[in-house]
C-alpha cells in the first residue's frame, strides 16, 4: 500500500481530532473506504514515530482506544474473541464463570479501585470478569500498544512533510512547571506529578487525589487545570467543573490508607496522609540493591 | 574485619564451592553482581556462558555474595540497563524476619509458616501456578525466597507485579469494598461461592456465625435471626438479615482478614531488574547456604543450611554472645574477650556477624 495525499490528509485529521478530544467515527465504515481508513491510521501513526512527540502520542492513544472500545461494543462474538487473541486477552470459561488469567488481568487492568485484584475474585489463575470488563481491558491494551513507539528510522518523504504540517496544527504544548523541589512531595504524589509531566492517563481517583493535594498545599488553581492540561483526555471546562467543585466542597485530602486501596501509595512513609510529607521515607524501608 | 579472618571466610567459601553445585537456570541470558566485605553489591553487569563458568568463578574469585538478575536478557553484560534487552523476568517473592543476631524459635517458624502459605494459598491455589515452577531458597540469612518460574508472569511489568504483591500482602484490603448496596436498597457481599479474600471472608463470616453469633449481634443468638443471615450470605443477598448495619458489625470478622495476608517485601516483587542471591550460594553476613529447598515442612536454617562440615575453630568474642541452637545442640553462650573452640560452621556464622575473630 502506497502513502497518497489523500490518506495523510486524513492522518493528520486523525491527529487532530485526537489532540481536541474527539474520537472520530465509530461506526462501521464503507468498504471502498477501508484503505483510505487503514492507510491514514498507519500514517498517523509513522508521523507519530517520527515526531517522537509524547503528548501527541499518548493524546493519540486515548483517542484510538475509546474509538475502538466503542466500536467493540457492537461486534460480534467471534470478532472480539480474534480481536482479543491478538491483543493478548483471553477470556475463558472457569467453573462455569468467565474468567480471565491472572496474568493478563494484572497486565491490563485498568488502574482504578474497582479493578484492584485483592476486590476481585481470583482462583486457580483466573479472575471473574464480565464482558463489560473483558472490552474495557482490550481498551487499556489497545491504548498501551498505541503509547508504544518504535523511532522510526528515515521516514518517506511524504510523512516527513505532513508531519511538519501537523505540527503547525498542534497548540504548543502546555509545559509543566512547578514550584516544586525535589523531596517536597511525598512519593505517591511525585509519581503522579511525574505521570501528569509524562502525559500519563491518570485515573479518577489518581487526579482526585493530586488536585486535592495540590490545592491543599495552596498551588493556584491556574496551575492545577495546567497540571491537569498534560493529561491526554483533557478537556478544559471539565476539568474547571470538577476542580470548582472541589474548592467548593472543601474535600480534605484522603488518608495514606485511602490511597492503599486505591492502589497509590508506592512507599512505606508511615505518615498517615501525603500532607504530613516531611521530606524522607523512614530508615525502615531503605532500597535495597539486592534482597538480603 | 581483620585480614586474617578474611582469608579464613574467603578459604572456607572457595572450598563450598569446591564441594557444592550451583547452577541457575537460562544461565547465560542473566545479569550477575558480587559484593564483598563492604557491600552486599560491589559489581554487577557481569555475566557468565554456562553454569561450569560460573563455578569456576566462585571457586577461584570466591565472592563473598553473588546475585544473579531475576531478569533474562539478551545481552546480560550490555550498559546501561536499556541496552541489556529485557526478555521477561522470574516473579518472586521475598520474605523476612526483622530480629536480633539470631532468630527465635518463634520468629524462624513464623516466617516458615508465611512461607509455606505463600506457596500453597496464594501461588498455588489463588494465583494457579504448577507446583514444579515454583522454588523455594532459603535466603542465607533471616527468611526465604520464593522463585515462580511460570512462563506466563514472566512479562509482566512492575505494576502488574505490584497488583500480586499486593494482593498477598492485602495491602489496601478494605472489607467494606466487598459490599454494595443497590438503589433499591438490596446490599450484596461475599457469598459461598466467591473466590479470592471474598470467599475468605465469607468463610470466616460463616464460623464465626456458627460458633459465637453473639460476636456479630445478639439477635442472631435467636436461630430465625442467624438463619436469615446465613442464608443471606449464602447468596450474597446480605439485605436478607434484619440488622441494619450489618457491614458495621462485620467489622469483627475484618480484623481476622489480615491474618491471612503474607507481608513480602514489595520492592523487591516489582522490581523486574532486581538482583537476588544466587540458589545454593553462600551468604556473605552468615556463611550459611542459600539452599533450594524441596519441601518446607521440616526445614530449620541453622540445622539444615550449614554449609561447612566437620572441625573445630577456636574464636574470641567481641560481645556478649546467647546461647543458641545450632547443628543440632545448644551452642553454650560466650562473654564479651572469652575464647573457646566450636563448631567450624559456627565460628564462621559468628565471624560474620562480626560477634567473634579467631583466637
Amino acid at each position: 500500500m502506497e502513502l497518497n495525499d489523500e490518506m495523510m490528509e486524513r492522518a493528520v485529521q486523525r491527529v487532530v481530532a485526537a489532540l481536541k478530544g474527539e474520537q472520530g467515527a465509530s461506526y462501521r465504515i464503507h468498504p471502498s473506504d477501508e484503505l483510505l481508513e487503514l492507510g491514514s491510521y498507519a500514517a498517523a501513526r509513522m508521523m507519530l514515530a517520527h515526531l517522537r512527540n509524547r503528548f501527541l502520542i499518548n493524546k493519540f492513544a486515548v483517542a484510538e482506544a475509546k474509538r475502538a472500545s466503542s466500536l467493540m461494543r457492537s461486534e460480534s462474538e467471534g470478532n472480539l474473541k480474534r480481536l482479543g487473541e491478538e491483543l493478548g486477552i483471553t477470556p475463558q470459561e472457569f467453573e462455569g464463570r468467565l474468567a480471565l488469567p491472572v496474568y493478563q488481568y494484572a497486565s491490563f487492568s485498568p488502574r482504578s479501585v474497582d479493578y484492584r485484584l485483592i476486590f476481585r475474585n481470583v482462583k486457580n489463575g483466573f479472575v471473574e470478569v464480565n464482558k463489560h470488563e473483558v472490552i474495557r481491558l482490550m481498551e487499556e491494551a489497545v491504548k498501551g500498544r498505541m503509547e508504544n513507539y518504535k523511532p522510526l528510522q528515515n521516514p518517506p518523504q511524504i510523512i516527513r512533510d505532513y508531519s511538519k504540517k501537523l505540527m503547525v496544527l498542534v497548540p504548543k504544548e502546555t509545559v509543566l512547571k512547578m514550584s516544586f523541589k525535589e523531596g517536597d512531595n511525598p512519593p505517591c504524589i511525585e509519581k503522579l506529578l511525574e505521570g501528569a509531566k509524562a502525559h500519563q492517563n491518570l485515573n479518577h481517583q489518581a487526579r482526585l487525589v493530586l488536585a486535592i493535594y495540590l490545592l491543599a498545599r495552596n498551588v493556584p488553581v491556574e496551575k492545577v487545570q495546567a497540571i491537569f492540561s498534560n493529561l491526554p483526555d483533557y478537556e478544559e471546562r471539565k476539568t474547571k467543573y470538577q476542580l470548582d467543585h472541589i474548592i467548593k466542597r472543601g474535600y480534605s485530602m484522603p488518608s495514606c490508607a485511602t490511597l492503599l486501596s486505591y492502589g497509590l501509595c508506592v512507599a512505606d512513609c508511615r505518615i498517615g496522609t501525603p500532607l504530613r510529607w516531611k521530606g524522607k521515607v523512614g530508615p525502615w524501608k531503605k532500597g535495597k540493591g539486592s534482597s538480603s | 574485619m581483620e585480614e586474617r579472618e578474611r582469608q579464613f571466610v574467603l578459604k572456607g567459601f572457595s572450598g563450598y564451592y569446591r564441594r557444592a553445585t550451583v547452577e541457575v537456570p537460562s544461565v547465560e541470558q542473566r545479569e550477575f553482581g558480587i559484593g564483598g566485605f563492604d557491600r552486599k553489591i560491589e559489581a554487577r553487569h557481569m555475566a557468565f556462558e554456562s553454569n561450569a563458568a560460573l563455578q569456576n568463578y566462585l571457586i577461584h574469585d570466591t565472592p563473598l555474595y553473588i546475585s544473579h538478575s531475576v531478569a533474562y536478557y539478551k545481552f546480560p553484560k550490555a550498559t546501561p540497563m536499556e541496552n541489556k534487552g529485557w526478555m521477561g523476568g522470574d516473579l518472586i517473592f521475598d520474605l523476612d524476619v526483622h530480629g536480633g543476631l539470631f532468630l527465635s524459635k518463634e520468629e524462624q517458624e513464623k516466617v516458615r509458616q508465611d512461607a509455606i502459605r505463600l506457596v500453597e494459598d496464594f501461588l498455588l491455589l489463588d494465583f494457579g501456578v504448577k507446583k514444579e515452577q515454583v522454588k523455594t531458597v532459603f535466603s542465607g540469612n533471616r527468611g526465604y525466597h520464593i522463585h515462580v518460574r511460570d512462563p506466563s508472569y514472566r512479562m509482566l511489568e512492575g505494576d502488574a507485579r505490584r497488583e500480586i504483591s499486593d494482593y498477598i500482602s492485602g495491602k489496601g484490603l478494605d472489607y467494606r469494598s466487598f459490599f454494595n448496596q443497590n438503589e433499591k436498597w438490596k446490599l450484596y457481599g461475599p457469598k459461598e461461592s466467591d473466590w479470592g479474600y471474598r470467599g475468605r471472608f465469607y468463610r470466616m463470616a460463616a464460623k464465626i456465625l456458627e460458633e459465637n453469633p453473639a460476636a456479630i449481634h445478639r439477635r442472631l443468638l435467636k436461630p430465625e435471626e442467624a438463619a436469615l443471615l446465613k442464608e443471606g450470605m449464602r447468596t450474597g443477598l446480605w439485605s436478607k438479615t434484619s440488622i441494619k448495619d450489618i457491614v458495621d458489625r462485620m467489622e469483627v470478622v475484618a480484623k481476622m482478614l489480615p491474618v491471612q495476608c503474607i507481608e513480602v517485601d514489595t520492592g523487591v516483587t516489582i522490581d523486574t531488574k532486581r538482583l537476588i542471591r544466587v540458589p545454593n550460594t553462600l551468604h556473605g553476613s552468615t556463611g550459611l547456604a542459600a539452599k533450594e529447598i524441596p519441601s518446607l515442612d521440616e526445614f530449620e536454617p541453622y540445622r539444615d543450611a550449614i554449609a561447612f562440615g566437620q572441625g573445630q575453630t577456636k574464636i574470641e568474642a567481641l560481645q556478649d554472645i546467647p546461647a543458641q541452637e545450632f547443628l543440632n545442640s545448644t551452642m553454650e553462650k560466650m562473654e564479651n574477650g572469652k575464647s573457646k573452640e566450636v563448631p567450624l560452621a559456627y565460628a564462621m556464622y559468628l565471624i560474620l556477624k562480626g560477634a567473634a575473630r579467631l583466637s
